[in-house]
């Protein structure tokens, strides 16, 4: 009943703290993806690739998974540490989980927000059509979230100081977006370079999403991804956990 | 178990420079601990060794029996005791209620936003942002923060750095109001005033280690040097009547007495000589040993203001 009550009011904080009293945070969470949304499609509405906003749609909102876990955990963990908001919470009895946990919830919903935001511009300005599994979609958008914060944290545990921190965050996120099927089809670049870049978490998972979103493809039929997400979480956490320093 | 804290030969090793080099004190219960020492000389480094953020390269550390370099003990510890540390560590986004509620959810304690607001001067600020806070106001928050749950034990780091008057009379009188509730405090400052006014026992650290500790009062007449007279008059000189209060010495036309006795006492009895020979005094000056003098005679510095 406590913990929960913590649990509580800590992610309400989040919320007002770091978003609804944040207006540049606000832009860059609800405005920017749909801004990337039509300027993407666009620039490629001329290519081969007659879907390119259902392409995209898909493609952004796994882009923003990877920047949420990068920027909107790691950056902001290490933001906390050098802020020393980090040590005083550690002063406190509340527990590592509550915190951590928190911070993900927040983190989801704004996903979850920035999803439905741009499903229905996809929609309403591109005819982009979500044929998939509900359920699967929402499963598969969790497991990312999960994978991409987790590694995240480790930026956060591992970074001294929020310089070094967007420094790893620019370097990771800017290229996979690129690198990993999210805003550029990678079956452009020649066979054994896509086949390699398929090799990474982000591109595994935001084939997955977009598979199982816009082809409706069911969520069955990308086990060993699925199953390499799970280890890449696992791994993240556990990494995260043991290198993750309060003061 | 009469010690609230007890630190036994702590040394703090930061790769070769021994911030903490060897020290060893306690703290009874109800009694106020004041680490006085220039900045850099290890007091904060201490006082982080004792609540869980700075693992003591060597010896050890009790906070009510409890080893806080081991989890479960430090889980234990939480809850009993409060920390107000230097520096800002709030978001700039919080509101002063926001934090008093989120921080009462840290402890399980029902909230106590405004009451605890009123106690530190904050009662009419209750909705200002920390970034819109002196940092005066947001350590006077900070130490709201550090008494709401009730804490046995409170660790004040500097608490009244950047204050104006009114936040630091509103500190001092809420910290001698705990210590008569029966808690017990450890404070680090570089005031001296601070630590004088507020300590039942003064720790003097100079470059991690305790050069000298004692009650305020023992420290100035252990280590202050004498309390002096001097007097500037025409045709004075010291007389029998004047013999036996000290030591006396003349530099140009100033004769200085220097006195373990009461000074008080010593000026009288100058006063009344120097008016039975018909000396006309011109200036007249007592000094009494503070403890800054005993300061400067313990450490060989002056303590410094923060820059």
């Amino acid at each position: 009943m406590t913990l929960l009550r913590m649990f509580a009011i800590q992610t309400k904080m989040n919320f007002v703290w770091y978003f609804r009293r944040d207006g540049e945070m606000m832009f860059w969470t609800l405005a920017m993806p749909v801004f990337f949304l039509v300027l993407f499609s666009f620039a490629f509405s001329t290519g081969p690739n007659s879907g390119s906003a259902t392409f995209l749609v898909p493609g952004i909102i796994g882009a923003q998974v990877l920047s949420s876990g990068f920027w909107g955990v790691g950056v902001m963990l290490a933001t906390f540490r050098e802020k020393h908001l980090l040590r005083r919470v550690y002063l406190t009895p509340m527990p590592p989980w509550v915190f951590f946990g928190s911070l993900v919830v927040y983190r989801m919903v704004l996903l979850a927000a920035q999803a439905v935001i741009l499903v229905a511009a996809g929609a309403l300005l591109f005819h982009v059509r979500i044929t998939g599994n509900p359920l699967e979609i929402f499963a598969i958008l969790l497991l990312g979230t999960a994978t991409f914060i987790s590694l995240g944290t480790i930026i956060g545990a591992l970074a001294r100081t929020t310089e070094s921190a967007n420094n790893i965050a620019s370097i990771l996120t800017v290229p996979l977006a690129f690198l990993s099927d999210a805003y550029v089809p990678i079956d452009r670049f020649p066979h054994a370079v896509s086949s390699a870049l398929r090799m990474l978490p982000s591109t595994q998972f935001i084939d997955t999403f977009r598979d199982v979103s816009t082809h409706g493809a069911p969520l069955a039929h990308y086990g060993a991804w699925i199953g390499a997400l799970v280890l890449w979480t696992i791994a993240g956490t556990v990494i995260s956990a043991r290198t993750f320093r309060w003061v | 178990m009469d010690q609230a804290i007890v630190v036994e030969q702590l040394v703090k090793r930061y790769g070769d420079f021994p911030a903490v080099d060897g020290i060893t004190f306690a703290v009874p219960h109800g009694t106020i601990f004041g680490l006085l020492g220039r900045n850099g000389a290890g007091k904060t480094t201490t006082l982080e060794c004792c609540i869980g953020l700075g693992k003591p390269t060597s010896g050890s550390v009790r906070v009510l029996g409890l080893d806080p370099t081991r989890a479960r003990d430090l889980a234990r510890m939480r809850p009993r005791i409060g920390v107000q540390l230097q520096a800002t560590s709030l978001p700039e986004k919080a509101n002063v209620r926001e934090v008093l509620v989120l921080y009462a959810a840290y402890y399980g304690i029902a909230p106590r936003a405004a009451e605890m607001a009123e106690r530190v001067g904050l009662g009419d600020k209750l909705d200002r942002q920390i970034a819109q806070m002196s940092g005066g106001e947001q350590q006077r928050l900070a130490l709201a923060l550090a008494l709401q749950h009730d804490p046995d034990v409170l660790f004040l780091d500097e608490p009244t750095a950047g204050m104006d008057a009114f936040g630091r009379r509103i500190l001092w009188n809420e910290v001698e109001r705990l210590r008569d509730a029966g808690k017990s405090i450890v404070l680090t400052t570089h005031y001296i005033e601070e630590a004088e006014r507020l300590s039942d026992r003064i720790c003097v650290i100079q470059r991690g280690k305790i050069v000298a500790e004692a009650p305020p009062a023992e420290l100035v007449a252990r280590y202050g040097g004498d309390a002096t007279v001097s007097i500037v008059a025409d045709g004075f000189a010291p007389g029998e009547s004047l013999d036996g209060l000290g030591t006396w010495t003349l530099a140009g036309a100033k004769w200085t007495l220097a006195t373990r006795g009461e000074p008080g006492l010593a000026l009288a009895a100058i006063v009344t000589h120097a008016n039975e020979i018909g000396a006309t005094i011109t200036s007249l000056d007592m000094h009494r040993p503070t403890l800054e003098d005993a300061f400067i005679a313990i450490t060989g510095e002056t303590i410094g203001e923060a820059e």
